[in-house]
Parts: structure tokens; sequence; C-alpha cells
């Protein structure tokens, strides 16, 4: 049998490649396919990709743009480990140095801050994509199990909550100190439980230098290290399930069609010899018609480098305009009138307000209906939803999708009540939390007793 | 290896379920220690009984005390002392004096009520003898005992010691 040319003039033993490095522009397939395969970068991505998946209105690389974020948090706050003290008696002072005495200081922590303020958003906005186009559910490929990665996902946003309440303590300054008595209070508001929880998260019974180094090792290393693994471990999966339900939704549209797909070759010797039949090839039917799939180099990483080029430039440009906020030093003697949450927990602020229950002397705490009970409750709806959604595999990856009509609506109007609360807690609420028009001025209160 | 039920497999399977065992044990006793490291055993929080000043430095009516966070009343020679600590979620409320004060019966003792508590972080009220009136405050604010030290006859507080609304400390 005569060698493929291939082989023939690189007669090295299968995996071993000669090339010292990969190609951006690759000439041949095999190039394109050494590049996944070679790059330790590029591992976790197929070699080649549906081109579907890959359309900007889709998905619109929400993904891609949160672990960008999440990269760029991570480049400012080497520098930020350099610099920060966390310490009660010098957390401020040297916040305040990077603020106004290191040179490109308040750039580096408006890199951080905004890119973390935007992580927020984006992952929130990755979380409403996925759930819209009911890409947690399974197509028609084997072995996938969507709901797990949706279930990480979920846990993925609450880390990075996390992580952006526990940076915004750490500057030790009023706002951190009140949402910090504020935030383990809800804590303590669980029956039996939580006054210990409560002071195991402080380390004792008053917010003190014990309660900020917890939050500063919860937020360098504890929170980062769990993002990042449960980040691969995402992506990997992404893979394992065939990559974005986009691509199962094309799939079914050729199963669904009268038109017999094609017998083409699908497997090789090596990784794409496939498409010039330049290697030994295997047959078989397949559902991926030839021109719906690209090689992954450079179609794929070509778009990732643009969306992450993008978010970085974005990020850049709006820290030089944006400066990040540094209140009064921590005061346990003032709570500041009014006393607001981060924008990303104001709605948690209003419902705390509003859901204490009063039943004859029976008083439930709103601090533990609404700060415990009804965002569980939340949280564990959103986590098992991938089993409640009873629509049939069609509805993957397609957006609003008749099938799914209802309960994206509801999830819509669950949505929009969390940022109208979030708005009534950032424009409507004055001090003593009192309720006032946007255009009502709000009265002068004197700020001490 | 031999399969004879009662001969190696049993000896190769003991050794495998010790060792993982034993790996289980390590890394929970691992995890639990490090785990109870976290729980201070030693409480370095300021005292609960403070020395508040002479009374003579306390004015008629009510003065304020942000280190203790808590509010001390005087009516004459008789003094009440409410905690200003929201029963929400623990934020320290405001103090706003009344244009028009009031005499309450409260726990079958008389209370002026010369002021009302506001919270700003989610809006709780309180009357002036820190009964919640609206707003999400759960229960009233807590009232604490006040007696004279032995030594300098200053005005002291517990604050760990949470009396009835008709606790008050009259001074001779």
């Amino acid at each position: 049998m005569r060698l493929p040319t291939l082989l023939r003039t690189k007669p090295e033993a299968p995996g071993v490649h000669a090339e010292p490095f990969w190609s951006f522009r690759p000439q041949s397939d095999r190039e394109a396919g050494d590049a996944i395969v070679s790059n330790f970068a590029l591992h976790w991505f197929p070699a080649k990709i549906s081109k579907a998946s890959m359309a900007w209105n889709y998905s619109f690389w929400l993904g891609t743009i949160s672990a960008a974020l999440f990269f760029l948090t991570i480049l400012s706050g080497l520098p930020l480990l350099f610099l920060y003290v966390p310490s009660i008696e010098r957390a401020y002072q040297s916040v305040k140095d990077i603020e106004f005495v290191i040179t490109f200081g308040s750039w580096i922590r408006a890199v951080h801050r905004i890119s973390a303020h935007l992580m927020v958003i984006v992952v929130a906005l990755h979380l409403v994509r996925v759930f819209l186009t009911g890409a947690y559910k399974n197509g028609v490929g084997r072995g996938q199990q969507r709901e797990i990665n949706w279930v990480i996902g979920v846990v993925m946003f609450l880390a990075t909550l996390f992580l952006s309440f526990t940076g915004y303590l750490l500057p030790w300054d009023q706002l951190a100190f009140w949402a910090v008595t504020v935030g383990t209070n809800i804590a303590s508001s669980i029956p039996m439980i939580g006054p210990g929880v409560r002071e195991l998260l402080i380390g004792g019974r008053n917010i003190d230098q014990a309660t900020l180094i917890r939050f500063y090792v919860l937020h360098v290393v504890f929170l980062p290290g769990l993002l990042g693994v449960l980040f691969a471990y995402h992506m990997w999966r992404v893979r394992k399930d065939g990559g974005l339900a986009r691509a199962d939704a094309d799939a079914e549209s050729v199963l669904e069609s009268s038109r017999a797909t094609e017998v083409v070759p699908t497997k090789t010797y090596t990784l794409l010899g496939v498409a010039r039949g330049t290697a030994p090839t295997v047959t078989t039917r397949t559902l991926e018609a030839a021109n719906t799939t690209v090689n992954a180099v450079p179609d794929l990483t070509r778009r990732a480098l643009i969306a992450t080029l993008g978010t970085i430039a974005v990020v850049s440009i709006m820290s030089v305009f944006i400066a990040s906020p540094l209140e009064e030093p921590a005061n346990a003697l003032i709570t500041p009138n009014p006393a607001k949450a981060p924008w990303y927990f104001l709605w948690l602020q209003e419902i705390v307000t509003d859901t204490t229950i009063r039943i004859g002397s029976f008083t439930l705490n709103g601090a533990f209906v609404g700060g415990v009970i009804l965002p569980g409750l939340l949280v564990g709806l959103m986590t098992f939803w991938p089993w409640i959604d009873r629509s049939t595999h069609l509805a993957a990856g397609v957006w609003l999708p008749r099938d799914r009509r209802r309960q994206n609506l509801v999830f819509l109007l669950v949505v929009l009540f969390v940022l109208a609360l979030t708005y009534v807690g950032m424009e409507l609420r004055g001090p003593y939390w009192n309720f006032y028009w946007p255009w009502e001025p709000w009265p002068d209160i004197p700020g001490r007793i | 290896m031999s399969d004879k039920p009662g001969t190696g497999t049993d000896r190769r399977d003991f050794l495998l379920k010790l060792g993982t065992g034993a790996g289980i044990a390590a890394i929970t006793v691992q995890a639990g220690a490090s785990m109870r490291s976290l729980v201070p055993n030693v409480s370095y929080d300021s005292p609960t009984t403070v020395k508040l000043g002479p009374t003579s430095e306390f004015p008629e009516g009510l003065k304020f005390l942000p280190d203790e966070r808590l509010f001390v009343f005087r009516d004459g020679n008789t003094f009440h002392a409410v905690s200003a600590v929201c029963t929400h979620l623990g934020c320290t409320v405001h103090a706003e004096p009344l244009a028009n004060p009031q005499t309450v019966d409260d726990d079958g003792a008389a209370v002026k009520l010369t002021h009302r508590f506001l919270c700003p972080c989610h809006g709780s009220r309180y009357r002036g003898d820190g009964a919640n009136v609206s707003g999400p405050a759960p229960k009233p604010l807590a009232w604490f005992r006040l007696s004279l030290a032995p030594d300098d006859g200053q005005l002291v507080v517990d604050l760990a010691d949470a009396v009835e609304h008709d606790f008050r400390l009259t001074v001779g």
C-alpha cells in the first residue's frame, strides 16, 4: 500500500511534532490540527468547530468575555497583592496610597474594580443567555450532560458574587465595614446555627482584624482558586458535551429534514487529514455537513482573541476615566445614612427590608426570610431547573423557542423584578432608607448625632 | 494470587480497604483540624461591662455613647440605657428628637418619650422606649442593666445583661 504523502514526507511517529511552535496561520490541515494538539493553551478547543456556534449573535461570546475579565482581575490583582496590607490599621492607608501615591496605582485599581463589576454583569448575562437558549439541555449527541455544566455555572456565578463582595471589604472604609456588618448579620439570622456561622465568618464576635484577614484570604486564595478550577472544568465539559448547544440545534435540523445525509469521511490518522483525503480514513454517515464546520485554528482562536482584546481595551480605557471611590475610614461608631450595599446586592437589601413577617406575636426577621430563605430558594430553583424543564431536546440551543415560551417568560419576569428592586435601591432610597422619587431632594440630615 | 475465598483475595481486599480508609481518615482529620483552628478559643473583644463616667456627665434627656453603641436616658435622678444596635441587621440607629415629647406606660413604668430612633440601613423605626414601630425590625431595641461602680461611683453598663423595660437605676 502506498503511504499518503503526509506520512512519507514527515516520517516521525504519530503524536510527535517536528515543529517547535504552532502556526496561527496554518498552511495545511496537519498544521491546523497540530495547533490544537501541541499547544497547551489551546488543547481544550476542538480541532473543528461548527460555524453556527461561533455566531456573534448566538452566544454574544459572553463566556469568553467573562473569562477575559477574570483574567484581567487576576492580572491587575497581582500588583495590588504587593501594595495592599491586610491589617485594619493599615489597609485603608495602603489603598489610599495605591489611589493617590503609587504611579499608575489608581489605574491598576480601577482596572481591577471595573473588571470585577463588569464580570458580575457579564456572568449574569451569560447565565441569562444560557437559560433563554435552553443551552443546558442535551441535544442529539451521545453522553451529553449539559445539566452538570449548568450547575457548575451557577456555582461560578455565586463565586463571582462572593469574590466581588470580599473584595469590596478590603479597603476597610465605611462602605466595607457596614457591608460586612449587614452581610454577616444576615448569616447570623439563621435560627440555631446563625450566630455560630457569623462567629466563624468574622473570627470573633466583633468585626475586627480576624474578619479582615479571613475575607482577604477568601478573596486572594480560596475563591479565585475555586473559580479557576471550576472554569477549567466548565471548559472541558463544553467539549465533552459536543460544543455549544447551538451545534446540536444544527444537527437536529439535518435530522428533521428529509434530505439524506451523505457518507463522508470522519476519522483519520492525522487529525485534520479528513478534509483533503490525505490520510487513510474511516467513512460513516454524519450529521455534520462538511461546510458547516471550520478549523478551530484560526477561526475560533481569532474570534476568541478579538473578544479578549476587545474586553481588555474597553476595561483599560474605562479605567482611565472612571475613578474608584474610597469612603471615609471604617468607623464602627457611625453608620452612613443611607448605608447602601454594592449595587449587585441592592435587590437583596431591598428584599430584607420588606420581608419581616408578623403573624400575631410571632415575628420572622426579614434578614432570614429575605436574606437566606428567598435567595436560597432562587438559587435552588435555578440549580435544579434543567431537571424541571420538560421541553424536548429540540429546544436546546435555540433562542426563545416556542416550547419554552412560558418558562422563559417567568425567568425574564424574575430577572426584571431583580433589576427593578436594584433600581429602587440604587436611585429611590434616601436617608433612613426612605423612598424618594428621583426629582425629590433628600432632606438635610446631620451625619452625626 | 489466589481466588479462593478466605485466602489472598481477602487479604489484598482488606489491605486495600485499610489503606483507603486510612487515607480518608487522615484527610478528614486534617480538614477537621484546619477548620477547628479557625474557631476562636479566646475572645479579644472589649469587655461587656463598661464604665460610662460619673453621673454628673449625663445631661437631662439623652446622651449617645458611640463606643458602646448605647443611648443613656436621664430623667431627674433615674437612668436607663437603650441599645443603639438595630435588631434587624445590626446597624447603629440614629436618634431624632421629638417636637412634642409624651409620656407612655411601658411594662408598668412611665417612660417619657423624647426621641424616636431611625435605622439608616433598612429604614426600621423605633419609639423612644425602643419599641419597634415600623420597618423590618423584628423586635424592640434592647435595654441594658445600669449600676454604679462600687469604687468611684461611675455609671456602669452591662452590655451582656438585657433587662425589662421597667428597669430604672435611681441614684440617691
